[in-house]
């Protein structure tokens, strides 16, 4: 009786137990969870989404990198370049690449060849979405193996800040992408610590270690990026020790519940996102400029940064990111005045209100925005019908024209003249050959943009960038609402092996050192 | 019995190019233009010939549903538009994990509610009838994504034995415990049901003549209710079965969701998601081979089992 | 069916009124089940003078709180009021659940009535059709038609009906074609009425009983249905209140308050189990062999 009945049964308990339970020694797998459905492109030069920067970071080096953990240019240090000169005008840089640098899946060594193809990869229109930042270079040559010579047309200020491992400066391994071409963004080949092993769509990708990473071997064997769209699936996953690192939900409630568990850490970090509603502005109604005073007046930042959390949000401040290089940090943003922008409505012709429309993405911390957002524009009888699609579907339907309306959450180099390029820039206007994220037909600014990027003397710059973002604004071209920090948690056995402060990417770094203390 | 079968399969196709029919005429009577629907009404007049032609929408009706129906027959069920692999190399690649929860969710389904049915039949108008009428109706009654949150929230937050995101691979121990919670919550619904059925059929069953007699002729009741009333009881439990089947596929599309599962439930919401539209199709033809099989097996299985059938 | 006089020699209301109060008489549940399931309706219908706040104004201050005095059930994640959102989410799910289950009712009784009385290859055609219509899962077949024409109100109503019809053709058919061999409906052709008239005047009365238990099985099935899809994403477009999409945004914020996708879910509950009460005990008053008669 007791053999048969009491012995399976602690055999099939203890098997249940060990499935209940982690046995292992020290954890080499990191598994982290993102709050996306699937992977959208997972090419550096093409993906402007924050799920699929982050996991790229972890694949890609630049020539140069900022300090992991740091946000700000000042930590830029050598990656794959270990040194560089440059010439008195800062119009010739010339960069020595360290031997032995190697692409992952045998590619084979990275030299200035590979260099020189992913920055005119990085500065062309068809294969890149960053090309605009690449405007000013005007010559990219392998002077030999480990020599990559740079020469621009003008002298750029924050000339190193483009190469670094970010958008454009990710270098990508010449042989793999030539052969790969479009099938690069399903297995993109870098230099970095992790590479590309395997991706099931709708639920992660997995990395595992490039045991020849010139840095040294990681100290990670493997790391398994899963999609779980669902927050509180999310969230129960890391509660319940399933996720190692997640990308949290935006909001300081979410920060306050989190903080109580033990054995957690949690960051809210700098890039910021600054969220803004582009309109276009030749789409009838939004073609009056009063309609889009209207909808200026009808919202009310401090609401929305109220609803985030003030720990985890700030107040946008101009048409360009507060802290960046070149923001006007007191930029005349038009006040909340739910009644004014009711008469305005009236004086445009639309005594009963007006509808507009925006595609907008299903990822969750944009759209409770986007709901809020539609709260408030309803009171000054603005109705704003919410399409809703995927994160990637609607990345790519906004670059279609296909929104009158955009809200886009996005954090750049933190300089002005990028984001004022990218969001506000004729060239960059989506549908043309040269298109970046210019949702909004506007060209009022082209003159001072173009001026203030080859000006050489700083106070010239800075006044010629604040009167750009005055006239953006005034013109209601975009409206800013707020501005994100990141926010992302990990178990505290999970050492990054740097002090995290920020990222360029938005997510944290995983480098050769991070690792497991238990 | 030869034309038996022969006329069943031959309805069976019929069918199949009525509701493939019926597909095509859906996908087109959408009012304006299913370029305009997927691009919506900023798209400019350019954008919208190109998508009507990546659709095959400019060429005439007939030779679209003559395009339309051969492929569906060679098997060529569309592209995915998002990623270009075809529909049926997606639907395949998640298909066994459907099949598994399906398969798991009736097994408990029938081993719950098969034994239920027969106590509620053999103990009718009394109390565990009574009781056992309710609860079944109340399971019946839950939408399943609402029982999914409480047991997600039963079994994985206020009492954490079981995982959450549930696609782990590897283990047994580790099968079993992604796959416990979905396949309970699709499971306990399923019982309801089919203890409703087994109820009804066996109610049916005991009250026929050859009960009657072997009861007078001594047999205990134990053994004319579950060897000879069960038997002939099961013949319409099991035909219920095959139609479940598909009830049990839409539901699992919200425990997926719930519990975080891959499956076809997941891809179709993703395909939505994405506005793929050739995917949509594609499924819809897939989903109807599906269920026209499933018809046709059942049909058939009955068939074999009851010989009275065959006659009609 | 019964066996005594024809039905269609009495006035058909007269007579289902009072085989309505007979079935619900014999099985006391479908009392229950009427009872609660009218409660409902009713607090649906006066929901803009029960509501004690607007369902839609949100208060960012006050995000996911427990129930209080003010807000007796708490608040949602935008700080909109649950009692008040739930009370009008009831008004969409049943106005969706009646709309479509009514047009459903009328499509299918037409087909099935059809297909009955004109027989041979039309019916054998049309039911096939039918079976493999009900065999798809509503749920998919639902959400497919949404996805495609996008998802409105008119357009939730025309999938779920269309999921509905053939359950409605099943039912109306079988009696029509019990009755059509009747010695009177032979009178009546004799007498040169038309098809038409014969089909409504004494065909019809016969099958109301059966179409109106299917009409509440059905109308749970709608309810659960247009919830199902809002879960899913394809409800009626927030921020308009609807239980499905309640849960949905409950689901996704249950770790910081459970009420949101309980309440909804509970209600859901509730009206579909009063409506199977209903169906089931009417069903099981008008077939003899379920009530244990042998």
């Amino acid at each position: 009786m007791i053999r048969r009945v009491v012995f399976p049964s602690a055999i099939i308990l203890v098997g249940l137990l060990c499935g209940a339970s982690h046995v292992q020694a020290e954890k080499r797998i990191l598994t982290v969870g993102m709050g996306s459905a699937d992977a959208g492109k997972l090419d550096p030069h093409l993906t402007a989404t924050t799920p699929d920067k982050g996991l790229l970071n972890w694949m890609f080096n630049g020539l140069v990198r900022i300090k992991p953990g740091q946000v700000s240019p000042e930590y830029i240090e050598p990656d794959i370049a270990e040194s560089w000169t440059s010439n008195p005008a800062a119009t010739e840089w010339t960069f020595n690449i360290r031997p032995g640098v190697q692409c992952h899946h045998g590619y084979g060594e990275f030299t200035s060849e590979d260099a020189a193809y992913s920055l005119r990869r990085a500065a062309t229109k068809a294969t890149s979405a960053f090309s605009s930042d690449f405007a000013s270079f005007d010559n990219v040559e392998a002077v030999d193996k480990l020599t990559l010579k740079i020469t621009l047309k003008n002298p750029v200020p924050g000339f190193l800040g483009y190469l670094v491992n970010y958008h454009g400066g990710n270098m990508v391994c010449k042989k793999a992408a030539e052969e790969m071409r479009e099938n690069f963004s399903r297995k993109p080949i870098g230099t970095g610590p992790f590479e590309f092993a395997e991706y099931q769509p709708q639920q992660f990708v997995k990395l595992r270690a490039n045991k020849q990473y010139f840095r040294g071997p990681p100290q990670l064997d493997e790391i398994v990026y899963r999609y779980i769209p669902s927050d509180s699936s999310r969230d129960l996953a890391f509660q319940s020790g399933e996720l190692d690192l997640i990308y949290g939900r935006q909001e300081e409630i979410w920060v306050d519940r989190i903080s109580k568990l033990p054995g957690v850490k949690v960051s809210t970090m700098e890039l910021a996102e600054m969220s803004a509603l582009y309109l276009n502005t030749q789409s009838k109604p939004l073609d009056d400029i009063r309609v889009r005073q209207a909808i200026a007046h009808a919202i009310d930042r401090q609401s929305i940064v109220a609803f985030k959390g003030q720990s985890t949000s700030r107040p946008a401040v101009s048409v360009v990111p507060s802290g960046y290089l070149g923001t006007d940090e007191h930029a005349p943003l038009y006040p909340y005045d739910v009644e004014k922008a009711k008469r305005l409505l009236s004086e445009a012709g639309y005594p009963n209100g007006v509808t507009i429309k925006t595609v907008h993405t299903t990822l969750t911390s944009m759209q409770n925005v986007i709901e809020a957002v539609q709260a408030q524009l309803k009171k000054a009888n603005i109705n704003l019908d919410v399409e809703l699609v995927e994160h990637a579907t609607f990345h790519q339907k906004i670059r279609e024209d296909l929104s009158q309306v955009v809200h886009y959450q996005a954090a750049r180099f933190p300089v002005a003249d990028v984001y004022l390029t990218q969001f506000y820039h004729s060239r960059s206007q989506v549908k043309t050959p040269t298109a970046v994220t210019n949702f909004t037909h506007c060209n009022l600014a082209d003159g001072e943009i173009d001026a203030a990027r080859i000006e050489t003397d700083a106070a010239r710059q800075k006044a010629l960038w604040k009167t750009a973002q005055e006239k953006l604004i005034r013109e209601v071209c975009g409206v800013p609402i707020y501005e994100q920090l990141q926010v992302w948690a990990w178990k505290d056995s999970l050492d990054l092996g740097y002090e995290l402060k920020g990222s360029l990417n938005l997510s944290p770094p995983i480098t050769e050192k991070t690792r497991f203390t238990k | 019995m030869a034309a038996f079968i022969i006329r069943r399969l031959g309805f069976a196709v019929v069918t199949l190019l009525a509701v493939l029919t019926l597909v095509f005429v859906l996908v087109r009577i959408v009012p304006g233009d299913p370029a305009q629907v997927i691009l919506g009404d900023q798209a400019s007049r350019d954008a919208i010939l190109a998508m009507r032609a990546r659709l095959g929408l400019d060429r005439p009706l007939w030779a679209q549903y003559v395009e339309f129906l051969s492929g569906a027959v060679q098997g060529d069920w569309g592209v995915s538009m998002v990623t270009g692999r075809p529909v049926i190399a997606e639907v395949v690649r998640v298909l066994p994990w459907t099949m598994e929860l399906t398969c798991v969710s009736l097994l408990l389904g029938a081993v719950i509610g098969v034994p239920l049915g027969v106590w509620a039949a053999v103990r009718r108008n009394r109390l565990t009838d009574y009781m056992a009428r309710i609860v079944s109706l109340l399971g019946l009654s839950f939408p399943p994504f609402v029982s999914a949150i409480l047991l997600l929230f039963g079994f994985a937050i206020l009492v954490p034995w079981f995982p959450v995101i549930s696609a782990t691979t590897g283990s047994v121990s580790a099968w079993w415990q992604a796959i416990a919670l979905p396949a309970v919550n699709l499971g306990l619904i399923t019982a309801a049901y089919i203890t409703r059925v087994t109820r009804s059929a066996m109610l049916e069953v005991l009250s026929e003549d050859y009960v009657r007699t072997a009861r007078a002729k001594g047999v205990p009741w134990h053994v004319v209710v579950w060897r000879h009333a069960l038997r002939n009881a099961l013949i319409p439990i099991i035909t219920v079965f095959g139609l479940y089947l598909s009830i049990l596929i839409g539901n699992s599309v919200l425990t997926e969701i719930v519990f975080n599962r891959p499956g076809l439930g997941k891809l179709i919401v993703g395909a939505l998601n994405q506005r793929d539209y050739t995917m949509l199709q594609g499924m819809m033809v897939i989903y109807t081979l599906i269920v026209v099989l499933v018809n046709l097996a059942t049909d058939l299985a009955y068939a074999f089992a009851d010989p009275r059938v065959k006659l009609q | 069916m019964t066996v005594s006089a024809p039905r269609s020699l009495r006035a058909p209301a007269h007579y289902f009124l009072r085989s309505a109060l007979n079935a619900f008489n014999t099985n006391k549940t479908s009392w229950v089940g009427l009872v609660i399931f009218t409660l409902i309706a009713l607090a649906a219908l006066l929901a803009p003078l029960l509501a004690p706040h607007d369902p839609i104004e949100q208060n960012v201050l006050a995000k996911l709180r427990p129930p209080t005095p003010d807000h007796l059930l708490g608040t949602d994640s935008f700080g909109r009021d649950i009692l008040s959102r739930l009370l009008y989410g009831a008004r969409v799910s049943l106005v969706i659940g009646f709309i479509a289950t009514l047009a459903a009712m009328a499509v299918g009784s037409a087909i099935g009535l059809f297909a009955g009385w004109y027989g041979h290859r039309f019916d054998a055609l049309v039911m096939q059709a039918m079976d493999v219509l009900l065999a798809f899962p509503s749920l998919i077949l639902g959400l497919i038609i949404v996805a495609m024409l996008g998802p409105s109100m008119t357009n939730i109503i025309a999938a779920i009906a269309l999921t509905s019809v053939p359950a409605f053709a099943r039912i109306a058919r079988a009696p029509t074609i019990a009755v059509k061999q009747r010695e009177y409906v032979e009178a009546c052709r004799a007498l040169g009425y038309s098809d038409a008239r014969i089909m409504v005047r004494h065909i019809l009365p016969n099958i109301f009983p059966e179409i109106l238990v299917m009409g509440s099985l059905w109308l749970a099935n709608a309810i659960r249905t247009e919830a199902s899809l809002a879960f899913i994403g394809l409800g009626v477009k927030p921020p308009t209140a609807t239980w499905g999409g309640m849960i949905r945004e409950g689901f996704e914020n249950i770790l910081d308050s459970a009420w949101l996708a309980l309440a909804p879910g509970f209600a859901i509950l509730v009206v579909v189990f009063s409506l199977n009460l209903l169906g089931d005990g009417l069903r099981d008053a008008i077939d003899p062999k379920l009530r244990g008669e042998v």
